[in-house]
């Protein structure tokens, strides 16, 4: 819709202004303080001490790049998931998928022991591996949803919610056990991580993450087109030549993919998926081409705002930024719950 | 129905068997094996110095007894929450219940520290009363908020609501770790203090939930052949939910958050011995009771020496099988 399209664009500069004032609070905040003006002049390297590079570039700025790069992703995967099986409540989340991949990434750290805390080179190795082996998880997860929620070769909406859930307890206790038998120093990191946080964050993390949501991203940028015959009736996709299912499997494990990315490098984090796409569909409608790139920065705001949140609120105590998300995400859940027909 | 009664027979005779047996086995098995006529000699002729004896009544006998009871109280509620609302995923652990309890105790973990073990309990009882009306108030204001898997959703949603948010006021508090032990692994610390305070409570609400069995029948049957029968249906939901508010507190209070117990439990009672609820209930309790000591055993054994929290036992047993209830029976509208 063309006339819709200088509406699109002043929506995307306005997000990309908020995103920045998002990342502005959250590099000018923390624990050590610093003034604005010394933050600029560290970034734009007019005047630089070495504790002030410490804090902005090992410290803040991958923490701040990681919320909103897992922003997006997590954003992207909901618009995915909800594209696909025509649910406006589906959530990499909430349908498990998050909890298949951090599943699979602790009984790789229980084996493999990564370091998630003081990364040396020599673990990089492992770190770039860790995403493989959540998409292995997440992969698994996807499989038992759909198997449990096609019937008569439709996704029943509800049953795929509910085996979500199922899943998710189950892939919790499962972790819950891989991670008590770990010795306690890798106990300390998985804890930490698992609960959703992207306080240990660091340059490496991001290079691990980066190749995944760039490709994946970009394919399923590709796709998006497809996303909007979906929303039309089976009986009309078919004709139009479009092999349905093939095209679903495989946006499906692209979605994994990207969500296992996200998951081993920030743990679970939810709602996030089912947020951003909702609230972008109300600014720029469903058409995918548009409400793609709009979610990305939905998505990111919300992350980077949240985890600025989860290091403020009740500092110098850090919240893990996945309640903090989880306490915002869920009572817009239950809204969008009351809101819906049927 | 002639099977059926066959079947409760069989039930009665052999459950005390299992039931016994696992019980035994609970206190004799642990890091440290005590033969039985230890386990005899220790419950007929204590000796303060016998090293064994400690063992057995400071810790083995307290904790076969609390997840005995644990579970005998969390498949009532779970059996007595499926007939109420003909919701075959009811239970306390999905409807929010069992979550409502637990942020009702980290909050006074957090704001009254050091309070009195019954009030503890109380407090757990109000807290699953809070969960529940939190649950079934939203849902019956959503369209369709009650059909098993709106419900369903509902319930998990806000319980991870609660949970989280305890979770950040335990953190913001610094006693997060402290919480989660007490909710995962509490089993094994268990006292014979706690079992004696918690245990009456619970059988109140447990000859409550008996009482109110052909009641849930009847409502089981439809609200509107209820009321033609001439029941009193809001005084028997009302006093449906303070019974499973008891049981579902003292539950919480004594051993921690254990799910699908609940949800498991009625089930494969119902598959045994039919659809009277007069029957399911107290079966229920009784297998239940069975299975969750069962539970605690395998529990123990997962990880050798370690400890597996029961939680994690009964998840992995009761995750296929709310998969195998969404398949069979998600498409239908009613359980029993």
């Amino acid at each position: 819709m063309p006339h819709k399209k200088s509406k699109w664009i002043f929506t995307i500069i306005i997000m990309f202004l908020m995103l920045l004032a998002a990342m502005y609070l959250h590099l000018t905040s923390g624990i050590f303080t610093m003034s604005t003006s010394e933050v600029f002049k560290t970034l734009l390297r007019i005047e630089s001490t070495q504790n002030f590079d410490l804090v902005i570039f090992d410290l803040r700025l991958p923490r701040l790049v990681t919320a909103a790069l897992v922003g997006m992703g997590l954003a992207m995967a909901g618009v995915v998931l909800q594209g696909i099986t025509k649910n406006a409540l589906a959530d990499p989340g909430i349908i498990g998928i998050n909890a298949g991949a951090g599943c699979a990434i602790v009984i790789f750290m229980f084996f493999f022991q990564v370091e998630l805390i003081d990364v040396e080179i020599s673990s990089l190795v492992k770190i770039l591996i860790v995403p493989i082996f959540g998409f292995i998880g997440g992969a698994i997860a996807a499989a038992i949803i759909l198997f449990m929620s096609y019937k008569y070769g439709r996704m029943d909406m509800q049953k795929l919610i509910l085996t979500g859930i199922a899943i998710n307890t189950g892939f919790s206790a499962l972790t819950l056990f891989w991670s008590l038998k770990m010795d306690e120093n890798d106990y300390q990191a998985a804890a930490i991580w698992m609960n959703g946080s992207i306080y240990n964050s660091n340059w490496y993390f991001v290079s691990a993450m980066l190749p995944w949501l760039f490709i994946l991203g970009f394919y399923i940028y590709r796709k998006a087109y497809i996303l909007d015959y979906f929303q039309l009736e089976e009986e009309t996709i078919l004709s139009l030549g479009i092999s349905l299912e093939r095209e679903k499997i495989k946006l499906l494990l692209a979605t994994v993919g990207l969500v296992s990315a996200c998951v081993s490098v920030s743990g679970s984090i939810g709602f996030i998926g089912l947020m951003a796409p909702h609230i972008a569909r109300q600014l720029v409608g469903i058409y995918h081409r548009y409400l793609m790139p709009v979610s990305l920065f939905v998505g990111a705001i919300l992350l980077v705002f949240s985890d600025y949140v989860a290091k403020t609120l009740f500092a110098p105590v850090e919240l893990s930024v996945g309640i903090v998300v989880s306490i915002i995400g869920i009572p817009y859940f239950l809204f969008l719950l009351v809101k819906a027909k049927g | 129905m002639k099977s059926s009664n066959r079947h409760i027979i069989l039930f009665s005779i052999i459950m005390p068997i299992l039931i016994v047996s696992v019980f035994l086995f609970s206190v004799s098995f642990g890091t440290k094996s005590i033969p039985l006529s230890e386990i005899f000699n220790a419950i007929f002729n204590f000796d303060e110095n016998e090293a064994n004896h400690q063992i057995i009544w400071s810790g083995r006998i307290p904790r076969a007894l609390a997840v005995l009871f644990v579970g005998a109280f969390l498949a009532a509620a779970g059996a007595i929450m499926q007939g109420i609302t003909r919701n075959f995923l009811a239970s306390p652990s999905i409807m929010g219940v069992t979550d409502g309890s637990a942020f009702f105790i980290t909050m006074t973990f957090v704001f009254l520290p050091g309070i009195s073990s019954f009030k503890l309990v109380v407090i757990s009882m109000v807290g699953s009363l809070f969960g529940a009306a939190l649950v079934f108030g939203f849902a019956s204001i959503i369209k369709n908020g009650l059909s098993p898997v709106r419900l369903a959703i509902i319930g998990t949603v806000i319980g991870t609501f609660l949970s989280s948010f305890g979770t950040a006021v335990a953190m913001y508090h610094q006693i997060s770790q402290t919480i989660t032990m007490w909710y995962n692994s509490k089993v094994h610390t268990v006292d014979m203090d706690l079992v004696l305070l918690c245990v009456p409570i619970g059988l109140v609400g447990l000859a409550l939930a008996i009482s109110l069995s052909s009641a849930v029948t009847i409502t089981a049957l439809g609200e509107d052949v209820a009321i033609s029968l001439g029941q009193k249906t809001r005084t028997v939901k009302v006093l449906s939910m303070l019974s499973v508010a008891i049981l579902t507190g003292t539950a919480v209070a004594l051993v921690g958050k254990i799910a699908f117990v609940g949800l498991v439990v009625p089930h494969i009672v119902r598959m045994l011995i039919g659809v009277d609820y007069r029957m399911i209930i107290p079966c229920s309790a009784v297998f239940g009771a069975f299975f969750l000591s069962a539970c605690d055993l395998i529990s123990r054994y997962v990880n050798f020496p370690f400890e597996t929290p029961i939680g994690v036992v009964t998840a992995i047993i009761g995750v296929p099988f709310f998969l195998y209830l969404i398949r069979s029976k998600g498409g239908e509208k009613y359980a029993a």
